[in-house]
């Protein structure tokens, strides 16, 4: 290799991100362009899920600020005011530090010099993260404490009222309003009120059909979007994730189990856009919520859709079977529930229900095993061995009994937990409790591999920090394993749901849920009304082998063993 | 620049009940000089690799000195340690393993400099490069993952993160020994043109003896958690004084065909680290093993049969039988514990025992069969035990350890007995009893 050979090299390859983007922009440029087109046609729904956001950090928010005063009252109880008082600033400082830890390391180190204080590394890192708990602490105080507080809320409050105001007032391609299939019938056999004088059933497959055609060109530009980073903006000409993906590609059952799943996603994301009639109306609030219908005295009269839900039941006896319209003149695809309500409303609404409980729990419950299988890998001896006893303990209990336990003591005492979602939020707290420790289980031989391996030896011989080589050198490693878990035990949280459900435990009414629907529907299998069980049946079936497949298609293809026949030729092309 | 004084790193075994540690470094006292390059050599499990993982405190020494620059390292903690880091660092034996693959080669040598916080990001690139061109690798490297690499290149990248950090001492762990035969050469030229370009103190841990002739200044011999002979190397390969080194250096295979220097054959395998013997480390297996006066004439054959029955004696002692076994044993059924007489048997059926030798062998055997090991030991040392099992003056068990003996103008030191006046000299014994 010769020097000028070298000083061209060296040119040519400063490939930092920053640098490519920089000469080459217009790709980017034109993605983004597409996201904006995107975003744009759908800019309510945008508005509609911002404001869905905030609901849920309010939520979480409120629900940490109110634990410390919650136990400091239960300290009060006992031990005297005082020392309930002490409870709850012990209690939330404890909180806010735990949340400082992560937080910290994104805080500029300027903050800690202002305390003009000589301090070791370590000392400095602490130092920043009780400040950070400090400051958290002052303002939580400040707003609960003082009229400060007052003020906040009303901010808050205007600009969750905006979002919502925004989200009503933006247009949406698949907006009800735009695309409506609530009208009634003509006396001349037309159409009133629906999208273009069209029948409700095809202005309904009209909206449904844009809506899986948007969710799949957002798809489309979020495969594009990887595209253009690996043609024009990456360093790399080759990273492993390219070979993940190649494999992922080639797997037919996988992109199958892909498939399904994004279908189940979409409906439970565009939910009110695929549901006939509006959930709110025909399951939520029925008896507040009429519309019109033309009667067989041809006159169009007003009727309240719980009047309308009774005549409509599939009960065995009176049936609205799959693409039909009821008595009223509604357009049911799938038929009506035994309860008469619209079964592809209670459908996809039961998706959001058990695709947010399932991710809740999965996701809760994955983050903790990662969390205590790195910890325990790194450190070992008696960390490892608090976690094989706390994980043996829960794995000890009957997970039914544990469930059926609990919820039932959270129910009965009306505890603010189990208020969302009728019960769903509770049960996925309790799935991810009880799901970590198999989760953990099973990647607990691959994190222990993982820290033997010498590179977690270099990383100390240089000076780095346990937590960075936690980040950086161990969990990429055990990130494969747990996407596998996970997916495949996401479809069992789902089916255990709706199991619950079934068993008349679980989530309540109204809350949508396909359990229940096949607990309703399950007498009349044998009648014209077969269809009440039988579909939320198959979509059950359908969701669980597709996370399955899912899951199967990730491990293969995160599995460079998977084509070991081209490996070693690569090797062997590729050797010294 | 390193002293190491009377270090020893102890593994604990992690039961609670039988605590003792896995002596895997026990008390080794050596020094290393600015700029020179130290050989470690040893079998494998001898202790090399966790002395070198000691001196850069990747383990944690349980007793003893390492003074780095005048600074005892193993007191250090804290932000002293972070900061002594960067003048040590290693290279690691396993090029598979010692680099992660799902880093780029780019993240993997900068990662030093980032946890440093050594100036600015794109300094850190452009050195970076710099570095990729100094180990031999093409700057546009960079962006490559390790395993495009072949095991050669491999280590090249770990050899780069090693010097980012601009060390003064690097322990090189069994470099080579992973690589091909033809790498092995480009890899150690690469480490001795690094080593002159930047004034590298190296210690460098190998089993292959030639490589360590070839590259090492000094050299030191491992057995057992113990240096055995420490000195330079043309010295101690041409004219070795320790009877391990001569029994190390006798397995290096002659390419001549005709060359009729015998090979010395140790009997056994290595003590187990966690039950050392009490005397001289080397004494189970050691041919030029110091005899006791009167039995000096015993046959060679039957010397090697006393040395193993010696060896059962110690592993009887600290087995510790079940109660299972002791019902079995009482009632007449096998055990794992072949009998005394089994034993016996198979050492000393098929060797010429002189009267006076199996009198004492019997009663020894005797003593042993009614599982009073430890009294039978203490026979057996009184008549055949010699200074090297660490026997004293009263006939005994004492534990006497060896000294070092200054065995050469150059400062050569050697841990053996038998460089006490009175003994005959190794290369003499070993010649006799070949």
């Amino acid at each position: 290799m010769s020097t000028t050979q070298t000083d061209v090299d060296k040119r040519d390859s400063d490939k930092s991100f920053r640098k490519l983007l920089g000469e080459n922009p217009r790709p980017a440029a034109v993605w983004l362009g597409v996201l904006a087109l995107l975003l744009a046609l759908e800019i309510g729904r945008v508005f509609a899920g911002i404001d869905t956001l905030f609901a849920v950090i309010g939520f979480v928010v409120d629900l940490f600020a109110a634990t410390p005063a919650a136990i400091g009252g239960n300290v009060a109880g006992t031990l005297g005011p005082a020392a309930g008082a002490v409870a709850t600033v012990v209690f939330g400082f404890a909180l806010a530090f735990a949340v400082s830890i992560p937080v910290s390391e994104y805080v500029p180190d300027a903050t800690v010099d202002v305390l003009g204080l000589e301090l070791s590394r370590r000392g400095h890192r602490w130092a920043k993260r009780v400040e950070l708990a400090s400051a958290l602490v002052a303002v939580a105080a400040l707003i609960a404490y003082t009229p400060v507080g007052g003020a906040f809320s009303a901010a808050i409050a205007a600009i969750t009222g905006s979002v919502d105001a925004l989200s009503s007032a933006l247009p949406s391609l698949t907006s009800r309003e735009l695309i409506s299939n609530t009208g009634h019938r003509t006396p001349d056999g037309g159409w009133d009120d629906t999208f273009l004088g069209l029948s409700p059933a095809v202005a309904w497959a009209i909206r449904t059909g844009l809506v899986f055609a948007y969710a799949t060109a957002l798809l489309a530009w979020v495969w594009r979007g990887y595209e253009t980073y690996r043609t024009h903006y990456r360093g790399a000409d080759w990273t492993p994730t390219d070979d993940t993906v190649r494999r992922f590609r080639s797997n037919y059952w996988g992109l199958f189990g892909f498939a399904i799943v994004f279908i189940f996603v979409v409906l439970a994301l565009w939910a009110p856009a695929v549901s006939p009639v509006e959930a709110e109306h025909n399951i939520y609030e029925p008896n507040a919520n009429g519309f019109e219908y033309l009667d067989e005295n041809g006159e169009v009269q007003e009727v309240n859709h719980v009047f309308a839900n009774l005549d409509s039941r599939s009960d065995g006896q009176n049936t609205v079977g799959l693409l039909s319209y009821d008595d009223y003149d509604r357009w049911a695809p799938l038929g009506t529930t035994n309860r008469g309500q619209d079964m592809m409303t209670h459908l996809s609404y039961g998706a959001r229900t058990s695709l947010t409980i399932g991710m809740t729990a999965i996701g809760l419950g994955a983050f903790v095993a990662v969390v205590l299988s790195l910890l325990s890998a790194y450190y070992k001896g008696i960390t490892d061995i608090a976690t094989v006893m706390t994980s043996d303990t829960i794995q000890a209990v009957p997970a039914l009994l544990l469930i059926m336990l609990v919820s039932v003591v959270f129910q009965e005492a009306d505890h603010p937990i189990a208020q969302p979602l009728d019960g769903g939020l509770l049960l996925a707290l309790i799935f991810a409790f009880t799901l970590w420790p198999g989760m953990w289980r099973a990647i607990r031989g691959p994190s222990l591999q993982v820290s033997e391996q010498e590179w977690v030896d270099a990383a100390k011989s240089y000076g780095q920090t346990p937590l960075r080589t936690m980040q950086k050198h161990m969990a990429p490693y055990i990130a494969g394993y747990i996407l596998i878990y996970a997916s495949l035990l996401i479809g069992g949280v789902i089916i255990s749901t709706a199991a619950l459900t079934f068993l008349g435990l679980g989530i309540n009414p109204p809350t949508p849920e396909w359990g229940r629907l096949i607990d309703g529907g399950r007498t009349y299998v044998a009648t014209s009304s077969w269809h009440v069980a039988t579909v939320p049946g198959i979509a059950i079936v359908l969701v669980v082998v597709a996370f399955n497949a899912l899951g199967d298609a990730i491990r293969d293809a995160i599995d460079p063993e998977a084509d070991v026949d081209e490996a070693e030729a690569a090797t062997a092309g590729g050797g010294a | 620049m390193v002293e190491v004084r009377d270090l020893k790193t102890y593994y604990d075994s992690g039961s609670l009940l039988d605590n003792r540690p896995v002596k895997a470094v026990d008390g080794v006292s050596f020094d290393i000089r600015r700029g020179e390059t130290l050989g470690l050599v040893g079998e494998s499990g001898c202790g090399k690799t966790t002395l070198g993982r000691t001196l850069i405190q990747l383990e944690d020494a349980t007793d003893g000195e390492i003074f780095f620059d005048g600074t005892d390292i193993t007191e250090i903690r804290g932000d002293q340690l972070y900061e002594w880091r960067q003048n040590a660092q290693m290279v690691f034996q396993d090029p598979d393993s010692s680099l992660n693959d799902r880093m780029t080669v780019g993240e993997i040598v900068r990662e030093p400099l980032d946890v440093h916080e050594w100036k600015t990001p794109a300094e850190r690139r452009e050195r970076v490069r710099d570095l990729l061109d100094k180990v031999g690798l093409e700057a546009e490297h960079y962006y490559r993952y390790p395993h495009q690499f072949s095991g050669g290149q491999r280590q090249r990248i770990g050899i780069a993160r090693t010097l980012a950090l601009n060390p003064e001492f690097i322990v090189l762990d069994e470099p080579v020994s992973a690589l091909d035969v033809s790498v092995q050469a480009e890899i150690i030229n690469l480490l001795e043109d690094l080593q002159d370009e930047f004034d590298l103190t190296y210690l460098f841990i190998a089993h292959d003896l030639s490589v360590v002739r070839h590259i090492c200044d000094r050299v030191a011999v491992m057995y057992l958690g113990n240096i055995m002979e420490i000195g330079p190397t043309e010295e101690l390969f041409t004219d070795p004084a320790n009877p391990y080194t001569h029994a190390l250096l006798s397995a290096i295979p002659k390419p001549d065909p005709t060359a009729s220097r015998d090979r010395i054959t140790l009997h056994g395998t290595p003590p187990n680290p966690r039950y050392p013997p009490s005397g001289c480390p080397f004494s189970t297996r050691c041919p030029a093993r110091i005899r006791p006066d009167g039995y000096e004439e015993l046959d060679d054959d039957l010397w090697d049969s006393l040395n193993s029955f010696r060896e059962i004696l110690r592993e009887r002692m600290r087995a510790e039988r079940s109660i299972r076994e002791r019902l079995r044993e009482r009632f007449g059924m096998e055990t794992r514990f072949a009998t005394m007489d089994d034993t016996y048997e198979e050492l000393f059926g098929d060797v010429a025992v002189p009267d006076e030798v199996e009198e004492i062998l019997t009663e020894v055997a005797d003593t042993a069969g009614d599982h009073d090991e430890a009294e039978a030991l203490d026979r057996f040392n009184q008549a055949f035990g010699s200074v090297c099992d660490g026997v004293g003056a009263s006939g005994v068990d004492e534990g006497v350890k060896p000294a070092f003996h200054q065995v050469s103008e150059s400062g050569r030191l050697s841990y053996c007995h038998r460089h006490e006046s009175e003994y005959r000299e190794t290369a003499d014994v070993i010649e006799a009893r070949n």
